[in-house]
């Protein structure tokens, strides 16, 4: 059956419209901003590539590469944690036990958090002297352990990774356990017949048959950990200390475009310029992403 | 024809009744609320028939949200505007975004300090509102208890804590966790420690940030914080309110606008106010002041009338007599009757006859370029001082390759 052009002009113009007024006209506006100086009003100045020698040899090097590494460590963290905690909760969940289903829901809860409020709450929690995390160590004989976990560089990124976890880890056990409960039951009721033991079914027939789900987050999870903003901001702020033991790219760029504190010097450009690293960055991977799912569709 | 010009007639009438009597007015400070409503009231009992239409935004997001609306015709008839010097406020000013106002308002009330944060090119643009004073507030109590009393010396303050901490009572708290309050300790450190005259010195490029003088300040911080409570780096400025509050520490490093806050989680508690001693009893001592904001005239006033009105009343001793009853702030207008309290009247004495005339933090041209002595010196750099990770030399070489960058005076020394 053939369409004609213009019924498919009238659904494909609004969307095509849409996209490119917010996210086509945006990212190119943002990559011709960062080779100009522009403090948010009035004309532009052209500069060149010197946004970006500021950034890559100039005085933000060292914030920048260190900022980098910290989304490196936020993604490895996250992989480990999330994708990994989610799948023994997914597992455990899809086992059946008895009140699953209110499992389901508490894992899912922190999830609906507005992110202002978790940083409040943790703020609280993770307070030195009477925070909820150092009394529950001295009530259980660890008080050895508490400690100014947001205060200290070697404790703070990990933690407020980990305040990341217990907000967005329903999001992976409910994926992981969807694509657990479409693993055809015969399978696994084969498997026991044979005489597998339920190590052997979790890591020769549920695993395999939900590694492609697991593709697919771990490459949204590369995506996200390097836009990654909001959490860091909300508990350590902008400034991202302990002198920036917790700054990534997004705080820096932050930083850069809006001024940081008081009356800071404002510039969009050298903002776009972190942007346009960021970017970098996630582009291929993107693709990368686009095309597993198109291949997955294609074979489906 | 006739219907038609009725139409426009009636079309036009209806636009100016919109607007007519109403003054749009934006700003970062929710707790101004109150003010504006006590000031509508007046002046609607004076036969002024304005209203005033009061809208504060998160700080964070305040100084986007108007940049945005004042280019493109949306914003307000009055912002509250960032002091200078400073980038942000300078370049609305530059654009024709802000106008001024010297020619309709009278600000005889005004000391030039304040003026000079709100003038470019002898024009002035915007009324100032506020002045903060920072330096040292303490628990009366915990001071008559021990027979303490208000340090001359930095030696005196130093033994005033070893005291406390004696008696078990945290001598400070500090917020480590928010840099903006380490770097405001330092700069009120500094220009009782250093003096004004060393930081005229500095913005002059007499001296540089590698004098063995600022290197001491940074260590007699850096030494001063085995005063301050266990696990000072994770607590922020909330939880120093609560613990100054209810009498959990003795003393702050803070600006009078906490007091507020203080008074309102306990009422009973008994504040004092002191300057940072400097180093001998022949040093002035000197207290960091600085200029809030002002209110200012937009290009986008669609009530120029009533708003200059607004501003004319901004600019009178009976506003500075509201805005300090209702926030417990320092007007920076001259002449008005602040709340009865001991505090405020220091904090007032203090402003008027112990302002440093020259600063390294905020207000000061040290942090108009990028690095900033604020945002990218200070904040981080006090932080890893305090963690032992940067000696108080290296804070100090820190400042000045950041700051030899871009500010000439201190090129090349």
């Amino acid at each position: 059956m053939s369409i004609k052009l213009r019924y498919l002009l009238v659904f494909i113009i609004p969307a095509m419209l849409l996209y490119t007024v917010f996210i086509i006209y945006p990212l190119f506006d943002s990559l011709i901003l960062s080779f100009f100086s522009w403090p948010g009003v009035g004309s532009r100045t052209f500069v060149g590539f010197k946004n970006f020698q500021t950034l890559f040899t100039g005085s933000y090097a060292k914030e920048l590469f260190n900022a980098f590494l910290h989304n490196v460590y936020f993604f490895l963290l996250l992989i480990l944690l999330e994708l990994g905690l989610g799948f023994l909760i997914a597992l455990m969940l899809a086992s059946k036990i008895k009140g699953a289903g209110v499992f389901r829901v508490i894992t899912y809860i922190p999830n609906m958090i507005p992110l202002v409020l978790v940083g409040f709450m943790w703020g609280l929690f993770l307070n030195p002297q009477v925070g909820l995390v150092n009394q529950l160590l001295k009530l259980v004989g660890l008080g050895g352990l508490a400690q100014p976990w947001l205060g200290l560089e070697n404790t703070a990124l990990t933690t407020i990774i980990l305040v990341n976890v217990w907000r967005n880890l329903g999001f992976y056990v409910l994926v992981i356990l969807a694509a657990i409960l479409d693993i055809s039951p015969d399978l696994i009721e084969a498997a026991y017949i044979d005489g597998a033991n339920n190590w052997k079914i979790t890591w020769r027939i549920i695993f395999p048959l939900t590694f492609s789900t697991f593709r697919t987050l771990a490459i949204l999870l590369f995506i996200w950990s390097f836009n990654i903003f909001d959490t860091v901001y909300a508990l350590t702020g902008v400034q991202a200390g302990p002198y920036r033991s917790t700054d990534v790219l997004g705080t820096l760029f932050y930083r850069t475009a809006f001024g940081g504190l008081g009356s800071g010097a404002v510039d969009m450009g050298l903002g776009a310029s972190v942007t346009v690293f960021i970017f970098m960055i996630v582009m291929p991977v993107s693709i990368l992403y686009v095309y597993l799912v198109e291949k997955r569709q294609r074979s489906a | 024809m006739k219907k038609k010009i009725l139409l426009v007639a009636v079309m036009a009438l209806l636009v100016v009744s919109a607007f007519a009597g109403k003054v749009t007015i934006w700003s970062w400070r929710t707790q101004d609320a109150e003010v504006w409503q006590k000031i509508e009231a007046l002046l609607k009992s004076r036969g002024q028939d304005i209203t005033i239409e009061f809208t504060a935004y998160a700080p964070t997001e305040y100084d986007s949200k108007v940049n945005l609306a004042l280019q493109t015709g949306t914003g307000p008839d009055i912002v509250y505007s960032r002091r200078l010097p400073g980038g942000r406020t300078q370049v609305l000013i530059e654009n024709g975004l802000y106008l001024p106002i010297s020619d309709h308002v009278d600000l005889t009330y005004f000391p030039q300090a304040s003026l000079n944060s709100v003038t470019w090119e002898n024009k002035v643009y915007g009324v100032p509102f506020a002045v903060q004073v920072v330096g040292i507030y303490y628990n009366k109590d915990y001071y008559d208890q021990f027979d303490l009393k208000e340090p001359t010396t930095w030696d005196e303050l130093v033994a005033n804590a070893e005291v406390l901490k004696k008696n078990g009572i945290d001598p400070f708290f500090v917020s480590g966790k928010e840099a903006w309050t380490l770097t405001m300790q330092h700069a009120m450190v500094g220009v009782s420690i250093l003096g004004p005259e060393w930081i005229k010195d500095l913005t002059e490029g007499k001296t540089n940030f590698l004098d063995p003088k600022f290197t001491d300040v940074n260590k007699r911080l850096n030494d001063l914080k085995i005063y301050y409570q266990n696990g000072f780096m994770g607590n922020s400025s909330v939880d120093q309110d609560a613990s100054f509050a209810f009498g959990q520490t003795a003393m702050v490093f803070y600006g009078v606008w906490g007091y507020q806050t203080w008074k309102q989680l306990n009422p009973d508690i008994n504040v004092g106010y002191f300057m940072v001693p400097p180093i001998t009893t022949d040093q002035k001592p000197y207290a960091y002041t600085y200029l809030d904001g002002a209110i200012a005239l937009t290009s986008n006033v669609k009530n120029m009338e009533d708003s200059i009105e607004i501003l004319k009343f901004c600019a009178t001793p009976e506003f500075g007599t509201i805005f300090a009853g209702v926030t417990y702030n320092i007007p920076a207008v001259t002449g008005s009757t602040l709340p009865p309290d001991p505090v405020l009247q220091e904090a007032l004495e203090v402003y008027s006859n112990h302002a440093s005339p020259y600063v390294y933090w905020v207000g000061s041209v040290f942090t108009t370029q990028k690095p900033s002595l604020y945002d990218d010196v200070l904040s981080p750099g006090m932080q890893e001082m305090y963690a032992g990770k940067l000696t108080p030399e290296g804070l100090s070489k820190m400042a000045q390759d950041a700051i030899s960058q871009w500010y000439p005076p201190l090129m090349n020394k």
